[in-house]
């Protein structure tokens, strides 16, 4: 047995995918396990919110407790390490448990629910910020030192530097109030009332007239920083001797432009990018709530400040899931884009 | 026949910002169809400058102040075909002058080559960039050219046609490079310190290949080295280059056997052969000058042991002092007492 044991660890330890993959999943485990103990310590839990919330509403402290109590079904007097393990071995099991404020709703079914809002409004806005960031950034180290370079270097530091959640306020100000450009309920939720999904011209038209603030509020925020790195990783590209060499061998501008540096200067922020895909799972608490926009965030914000512990928990652990395999995936992007790196001498 | 190449007058400034950098100044020479120039200098002499600007690759501070530079193609079998003023080229023709006329190889080797391309995507680029070999069974003739070359610079194609830059040591990617430089068969190749960053066995090797390189194909080598003894193995006339203007220029052996100018005798004493006894090798005192601030008349009177009163006045010009030898000193009759000078 333990020689069975002893070759399958060896197994493990050689082979460098399945070894990468069991240190995901103990990452995994351990922001899962630190998650569950960190919430209950927050002040407060759903019942005792809920019992506040009846009393605000008149009924008495007794009453109360023994209506929250069954409204909730569940049991706070277990032992903490008893649910911890039931909470584990239900996620091995695939399920992520039941709400407690919405009795009776699966968790996975709340977070399906909001996942594809919140995967339109930021994965849209990552692409975008991604090409613009890589365009503008590139922009401004081919014209260094002109104005062009001056004016967008402090715009993107001036975005780089503001809050989102200032940017969004002054987008609905600005939009919504000052100019009247955009109607204040195009800016609340994803679609108007009444709207039916499926794959309609109308439907379409109506979710993007109600993403197109937020979407710029969450590129004008991130496409800052994303400016910057470019341009410099393309000063440092330019100023390298390939390139040099690359005009003396009478390339054309297009082809140095893309093959030559764009493909160097880019290399880095392909890894920013692959671990901001794992965090598109998450979306902006603050913006979500900002906008009554109804995705991960929003459900986030609503789950903490009811202190629906499985509700916080299943966010925690899909939003954790996606960054730890993102990373993975950064990982092998980066091997794959970048021959230097590659793992197994790909090159003969 | 008139030469491949006429550098005339040329004047290149850098702007800093103490002033102006002097970097090179009313610089002339030919080179002819099939010789190789060696120009040689200290480092910060300007040489790199001038290849850079041959090839209009200057940096964006830099500025060419004056002078021409006159481009003469000629057909296989020798006769003119057409001339070109290099410093009036623009984008696409100036595109095409270089490495398809003209191919500049880089002292640094290490890095000339794109880390994420593989090098048979070096060949195909250059190619493709010129419209070099089209036709049907362009990728065949080319892999078979460019692998042909490969071998020439004495690399095993089978090796080298798929790796990356990275898989390849330092000589490795400078013979690439060589090959490379040769592949649209230009008339002239620019080699600027083409071993500087090398070891000497990988010195010793590049500088074969090139030799037979000479032998075999037919180019016109324009090559830059602060190494004089370089110099003299593979160039047919030498320049030598102070302060950014030829001090002496003149056939390989006739520099040698009897050189006229002070720095170029200095440089001659600063190398070490079999022969010579320890004693006789000298430095040359003092440093290259500021090239911002230069010094009154000729430029390397401070470190000349012979500079009098008209040395600091005044600042000579290449004259004739034998058949195809021209020197820039007052005193180059006296130069052999420079000789003793530097033993003091």
């Amino acid at each position: 047995m333990p020689r069975i044991l002893l070759g399958a660890a060896r197994k493990i330890a050689s082979n460098y995918l399945l070894r990468r993959l069991l240190k995901a999943l103990f990452t995994i485990w351990l922001v899962a396990s630190i998650t569950f103990f960190v919430i209950r310590a927050m002040p407060g839990n759903a019942v005792d919110i809920l019992i506040q919330d009846l009393t605000i509403q008149g009924v008495s402290p007794a009453d109360a407790e023994a209506q929250a109590a069954a409204m909730m079904g569940i049991n706070l007097d277990q032992p903490i390490m008893g649910q911890y393990l039931d909470y584990l071995g239900n996620v091995a099991r695939g399920s992520l448990g039941t709400s407690y404020k919405s009795a009776g709703m699966s968790v996975t079914k709340m977070i399906s629910q909001v996942l594809p809002w919140t995967l339109f409004s930021v994965g849209l806005a990552l692409m975008i910020t991604f090409v613009l960031g890589i365009a503008l950034g590139a922009l401004m180290a081919y014209r260094r030192d002109t104005w062009i370079d001056h004016l967008l270097s402090n715009v993107a530091a001036t975005l780089d530097a503001v809050s989102p959640y200032l940017i969004g306020l002054l987008a609905i100000l600005l939009f919504g109030i000052t100019w009247k450009l955009v109607p204040i309920m195009e800016m609340r939720g994803a679609m108007s009332p009444g709207m039916k999904p499926g794959f309609s011209l109308a439907f379409f038209a109506d979710i993007f007239k109600h993403v197109r603030v937020l979407l710029l509020v969450y590129v004008l925020s991130s496409v800052g920083s994303w400016m910057l790195q470019m341009k410099s990783n393309t000063v440092t590209t330019l100023g390298e001797d390939y390139v040099t060499v690359a005009r003396a061998r009478g390339l054309t501008d297009g082809r140095i432009l893309t093959a030559y540096v764009g493909r160097n200067a880019t290399l880095p922020l392909f890894t920013r990018l692959a671990i901001s895909i794992g965090f598109v799972v998450g979306g902006s608490v603050l913006l979500e709530t900002l906008f009554t926009y109804r995705g991960v965030g929003f459900l986030l914000a609503r789950s903490i400040s009811e202190r629906d512990y499985p509700v916080m928990q299943g966010v925690f652990l899909i939003i954790t899931i996606a960054v730890v395999f993102a990373n993975l995936l950064a990982d092998y992007l980066y091997g794959w884009l970048d021959p230097r790196v590659r793992i197994s001498g790909g090159g003969n | 026949m008139e030469p491949i190449l006429s550098v005339r007058d040329l004047t290149i400034e850098y702007a800093a910002r103490r002033g102006k950098v002097r970097a090179i100044r009313s610089v002339s020479f030919d080179v002819r169809r099939g010789e190789a120039l060696a120009l040689i200098g200290e480092s910060g002499s300007g040489k790199t400058t001038l290849g850079l600007g041959i090839v209009q690759l200057l940096p964006s501070t830099a500025r060419i102040a004056g002078g021409s530079i006159v481009y003469r193609r000629y057909s296989d079998t020798g006769q003119p075909m057409r001339e070109t003023e290099v410093l009036t080229l623009k984008d696409a023709d100036l595109r095409r002058f270089r490495w398809a006329e003209c191919a500049m190889v880089f002292q640094s080797a290490l890095n000339a080559l794109n880390p994420v391309l593989r090098i048979s995507d070096h060949f195909a680029d250059t190619a493709k960039a010129h419209r070099y070999l089209s036709g049907p069974r362009q990728g065949a003739a080319l892999t078979e050219r460019s692998r042909h070359l490969l071998s020439r610079v004495r690399l095993d194609p089978d090796r080298v046609w798929r790796a990356f830059p990275h898989e390849l040591s330092g000589g490795m990617r400078q013979r690439v490079l060589i090959a490379l430089s040769l592949l649209l068969e230009p008339q002239l190749l620019i080699l600027d310190e083409p071993t500087t960053a090398l070891d000497i066995l990988t010195q010793r090797n590049i500088m074969d290949v090139l030799k037979e390189l000479r032998t075999q194909l037919d180019f016109s080598l324009v090559f830059i080295s602060h190494d004089l003894s370089l110099a003299a193995e593979l160039a047919d006339r030498v320049a030598t280059v102070y302060a950014g203007k030829i001090v002496e220029i003149g056939e390989v052996y006739t520099i040698f056997r009897n050189p006229h100018h002070p720095y170029t005798i200095g440089l001659i004493k600063a190398v070490p052969t079999l022969t010579s006894d320890k004693s006789e090798l000298t430095s040359i005192p003092g440093s290259p000058p500021d090239l911002i601030e230069l010094p009154s008349g000729c430029k390397f009177h401070p470190r000349c042991p012979l500079a009098d009163d008209h040395c600091r006045r005044e600042e000579p010009e290449l004259i004739d002092v034998e058949s195809g030898h021209r020197v820039a000193c007052w005193r180059w009759q006296d130069a052999r007492a420079v000789l003793k000078a530097y033993q003091v």
